[in-house]
Order: structure tokens, then sequence, then C-alpha cells
């Protein structure tokens, strides 16, 4: 994973790279040209001079090898040679290559030269004029120095600019995104995005916005009717227990028929929880267990492990405590028993006859031990409604209240599976 | 004795008459808030149960108006809201207690006869039945004048039975007297009957008359 910033500036490194790579042999055929358009001119001056002095010498009626030899010595530059034989019909233009004296050492130099037929008192003559050329390597190294200090120069701006860019721009962008991410559907806070004058930024900010409302309004209303469904159910199930109990009243009942009503009175035990349960889950998300007091963990855990005495005793349950004598702590009593109670009831419901169960209080945290058999899924059994394989009557509900209930008071909450115990752990 | 069962619900009102009728008291029965009001206005009664929503108005009003009152009934709120804030409140404004919906009729008809029996017979701190006597203050227990040791457990239920003669109260309700709320997370209650069971043993070898009877699969009756 790349920052999105450093994707178009890679690009446009590689990009100007290429470019003044390119552009080296180019600018070398153009300074090139430019070179020579200038030397050929040059040399037609100097020709154009040079025939004019001849034509003086010639009419001040010097002697022609006198002339030529003297001329040859005082103009380095050109040079006169007698021609025999073919004489050659056009100017010609040619670079060549050759030894050069300089001083008391010599190297291999290039000349632009030019051949002219020139007439000298009737006779046709050969004017050559040369002119020092610049090296065609020593050039092209020259561009290619400069085109590598001007692409660094590119690169260090580009990273520069970016980097200020990436400061100035982009910190509304994080700064949204960090917003996003202390978003939570539960908490119900509005969302505030920072202002900004980038226009897809400010679209971007206003699509949130509206995913977030939308989500907002749907998470309410899935809340609230969930709440509402089990206000409602509350009555009719009042009725239909109350009917229990009068139709005990009235009826011999029979073995079978006894048999039915405890079929009935389970599975209305069992709606009467999980009707109870979601009502618990809406009250604390709807944070109305805010009150905090100075609570003594270890007294609370002992008087629910002493309530449900009789659970534990009904399943011959090997029960190891381990439990500091005080241990005072905020936090609020409801939410308190509701973990404490909700990990025991869970403990119980899922040991095996004869089971052990392992409870244990330090400073820090509370652990709550069962045995069993097979590891759970840890990712899941903190959902709504994940049922254990082997019990399918309880609510599914017990271990999301204490998620919930940790998650409101920020405490963790955390499952493994050790030598065959199911060990779950708050810490507070 | 005269009761009041103000709950807007008709089947669940009519249920709790019928309970507390065998137990010979003698229930009236208000639907609506106006209802409540003109009938606590008009007459006096020995209990008021309570519901808080009522249609026309709040139960809490209700109440606040029996206190200003200030007749000596009991009030014992029955609320399907189960909340913590309004069960302070409505024992901080003077009801005598709380009941959450869904309740078993016993446990109702156990809090009456509570509720009844600390206002009217402020003195007389005991039951009795036969040769049976039960101190509610010092929580003793005699048969034929012979003090008899029973658990907590035992004490409860015994007390329990006791406040609902002839009823035949089931496993559940026993359980959810004995444990509270989370009884209602279990669906297996059998330790009740280890409990019963010991009562009912210590109670016959003090030479107590067999007032429990069992009545099969469903729970227990105590007879007068």
């Amino acid at each position: 994973m790349s920052k999105l910033l450093n994707r178009p500036l890679k690009a446009f490194i590689f990009y100007a790279l290429g470019v003044l790579i390119l552009s080296t042999p180019v600018y070398y055929l153009v300074v090139e040209n430019i070179w020579f358009d200038e030397l050929d001119e040059n040399n037609i001056i100097v020709r154009e001079r040079s025939k004019s002095s001849l034509g003086r010498l010639e009419s001040m009626g010097k002697d022609t090898d006198e002339m030529l030899s003297l001329w040859n010595t005082l103009q380095p530059n050109t040079n006169l040679t007698p021609l025999t034989g073919d004489l050659p019909q056009r100017d010609s233009v040619f670079t060549v290559r050759r030894e050069a004296q300089h001083g008391d050492y010599s190297e291999l130099d290039r000349f632009r030269c030019l051949n002219s037929l020139i007439y000298i008192k009737g006779k046709p003559y050969l004017l050559t004029v040369e002119t020092n050329v610049e090296e065609a390597d020593e050039t092209f190294v020259a561009i290619a120095g400069v085109t590598f200090v001007f692409f660094l120069v590119l690169m260090t701006g580009l990273i520069l600019i970016s980097r200020q860019i990436s400061k100035k721009i982009w910190t509304s962008f994080y700064l949204t995104l960090d917003r996003l991410r202390s978003f939570s559907l539960s908490d119900q806070q509005q969302v505030q995005f920072p202002e900004t004058d980038i226009e897809e930024f400010q679209s971007l900010h206003q699509s949130l916005t509206d995913l977030i409302d939308e989500n907002v309004t749907a998470y309410n209303q899935q809340k609230k009717f969930i709440e509402n469904a089990s206000h409602e159910l509350q009555t009719p199930i009042a009725v239909l227990r109350s009917k229990m109990d009068m139709f005990f009243q009235n009826l011999k009942i029979t073995a079978d028929m006894s048999k039915e009503v405890d079929a009935v009175n389970v599975s209305l035990g069992r709606i009467s929880r999980i009707n109870k349960n979601l009502l618990l889950l809406a009250k604390i998300e709807n944070k109305q267990f805010a009150q905090e007091e100075t609570l003594d963990i270890s007294q609370i855990l002992n008087e629910n492990i002493e309530m449900l005495g009789d659970y534990f005793g009904a399943k011959n349950l090997n029960l190891e405590l381990d439990i500091v004598p005080v241990l005072e702590k905020q936090g609020n009593k409801t939410l308190l028993e509701m973990v404490i109670n909700n990990l025991l009831i869970n403990s119980i419901t899922h040991s095996p006859q004869e089971g052990k169960v392992r409870i244990s209080l330090s400073k820090s945290q509370i652990v709550i031990a069962n045995s069993g058999e097979n590891p759970l899924d840890g990712q899941k059994i903190f959902q709504r409604f994940t049922h254990s394989p082997d019990n399918v009557s309880n609510s599914g509900l017990g271990l999301a209240i204490v998620w919930e209930a940790c998650k409101n008071k920020g405490w963790q909450i955390s499952y493994v599976f050790e030598e065959k115990m199911h060990v779950f752990s708050v810490n507070f | 004795m005269k009761i009041l069962v103000i709950e807007d619900e008709r089947e669940l009102s009519a249920d709790i008459c019928e309970y507390l009728q065998l137990q010979n008291y003698r229930c009236e029965q208000a639907f609506t808030y106006d209802e409540a009001i003109a009938k606590v206005n008009a007459y006096e009664y020995d209990c008021v149960l309570l519901d808080l929503m009522l249609p026309g108005g709040q139960g809490l009003d209700v109440l606040d108006f029996l206190k200003k009152k200030r007749q000596e009934e009991g009030v014992i709120i029955i609320s399907a809201k189960d909340s913590l804030e309004d069960k302070i409140k409505g024992l901080q404004m003077g009801a005598d207690d709380y009941l959450a919906k869904p309740f078993h009729q016993a446990e109702l008809a156990a809090r009456v006869y509570s509720v009844i029996r600390r206002k009217h017979f402020k003195n007389a701190n005991s039951i009795s039945q036969g040769p049976l006597e039960v101190n509610l203050l010092s929580q003793e227990v005699k048969v034929n004048e012979a003090k008899i040791s029973l658990t907590k457990k035992e004490y409860e239920l015994l007390v329990f039975f006791m406040g609902n003669k002839n009823r035949v109260i089931s496993k559940a309700a026993l359980a959810e007297h004995l444990s509270g709320d989370v009884a209602d997370m279990f669906d297996n209650h059998d330790f009740v009957y280890a409990h019963v069971k010991n009562m009912k043993k210590k109670l016959i070898a003090a030479g107590c008359p067999k007032y429990l009877e069992t009545v099969y699969g469903v729970g227990y009756r105590w007879e007068s």
C-alpha cells in the first residue's frame, strides 16, 4: 500500500526523467546544427575576406609562390593550394577530425571546413577555410550534465510541493478519515466533518453525511422497533403466565396433562426470558445505566454466586473460588450485576453435570470459567442469538448483554478455551 | 380485606381478582386513570395494585393522589416497564412494593399478604394455622410450642405457602420467589424439590398436620 499522493508523484518523476533523457540528444542536435550554420557562415565570410585580400595582393603585383607561402603562414585558419587536374564544380562543406597542435601538446580536434575554388592570375587554387568546433562528446556531456542538474531541481521541487499540498489539502481529508473511524452507530453522535474549499471533499462530506444520517435513522428505527415490540409483548406474556397459573387452580391435572403444561411453561419461560433480555439490551444501548457509584465488586460477586447457589448445586458443579476480599471500583451496580449474573448463568447452563466452575477476582479482572469439551467460536459467541449446539433453550442473548454492558463501561471482555475450560475474563 | 386492582389489561385484572378472591379478599377493578381516581376518591381500600401505564394518565399520578389523601392503604406497583428509575421513584413516592410483569399470581398474592399484614397487624407479628406458628419478626417457627429450625430458604417457602393457601403454586413460581429474577433464566427448577422436601419433613416430624400437598408434575398446594 502506498499513499495516494505518492502515486502521481512517482509517475511525475518517471515522466520527467523520460522527457529529460529524450531531450538530451535533441538539444545536442539542435546545438550542433546551430553551431555548424554559424561556422559555415563564418567560413564564407573568411573566404570572402581572403578573396578580397588576395585580389589586393594580386593587384600589387606580388609573386604568386611567395604570396602563397606568406598567406599560408599568416592565415593559419585558411590554406591555399594550387589545383591541377579536375576542378571541383561547387564549394564543399565538411567536418574533419585531426591532430592539432596546442603549444607543446597535441590532441584530436574537430574542424568545420569550407573548400572553395578561387583563381589567382588566372590559375585555379583551392582555398580551404577551417574552424575549430567543440568535440561532439564534450557537447553531449555538458548538455546531459545540465539536464541532470535540472532534473534534480525538478524532483526536489515536486517532492517539496507535494508535501506542502499534502499538508494543506489532505489534512482535511485525514481529519475526515479520523472522524469516520471514531464514528459508531450505537453512540448516536453526529459526525462533524471539517470545513473544506475543495469541491470533491465537500461532495464527499455531503455524501457521507447523507449516508450516516440514513443509517442512524434506520438503526434508531430498528432499535425503537425492538424496544416497542418487547414492551408490547410484556403484557401478553404477563397474561399468558397468569392464565397458566389460573389453569392449575381449576382443573384436576392428570400426569399426561402435566407434561404438556410443563412444555408450555418452558416455552413461555423462554419467550419471557428473550423478551426481558431484549429490553435490557435496548436499555443498555440507550445508556440508561449511566449513574456511577462506588461498588464493592467482591461483595457483589459473592452475593450473586450465593443467589445462584441452588443452581450450582442442582448440577453438582465443583465450584472453585479465588476472590479478593474487598475490591472497590466506580461503576453502575445494575450493569455490573448484569455482567456477573449473565457470565455465572452462562457457566452453569453450559457446564456438564458434575462439571467444574472456576471464579476468580483480582485487582483488575474477573475470570469465570467452566468446563467444556470443544472450543467455541470466539468471534460469534458475543453476537445476539448465537446458540451453542447442545442447548437451544437459552435466550442466546446473555453474552450479548455482557458484551454490550462491557462496551458501555469500557471494560474488556475476552474468551479463550484452555485446559478444557471456557474462560471468560472481564478487565476493568 | 378490600383490594383495588388498577390494571388496563382486562384479562390480567380478572385473573388477579379471581386468584385473590379465593384468599378471601374482596376485589374491585379500575381500567382507566379516571376510574382509578374516582374509586380511590370515593372508597377506602386495604391494598391497591397499581399499573404504571394507564389509558388517560400515569399510574404514578394516581399514587401521588393516594398519598395526598393520607390514607393507610398499601400500594403495590405492577409494571411492565421494569425500570429501576420507576421502581425507585415509586417507592420514594410511598409505594410499598414493586412487582415487574410478567409475575406469578402466587408471588403477587404473597406480596399483597405481606403488605396487608404490615399495615393492619402492626403488633401481631405472627401467623398461625393449627399447631403451626410463625413469628415473622424473629423468623421463628414453632409446632405445638416447640421450636423447629428451618433453613432460610425453607422458612421463605413456608411463609410463601401460607400466604397462598389453597392455591396450586408452580415450581417456577417457587424458584422465582427464592432466587429472584435470575430464576427466569433457567428452565430447570428441580432444586426446589429438595428444599420443599426438607421443610415438609421437618414440619411433619415435629407433629404438624400434612398441610402441604404435592400436585403431580406441577407444584404444591397448601391446604387451610
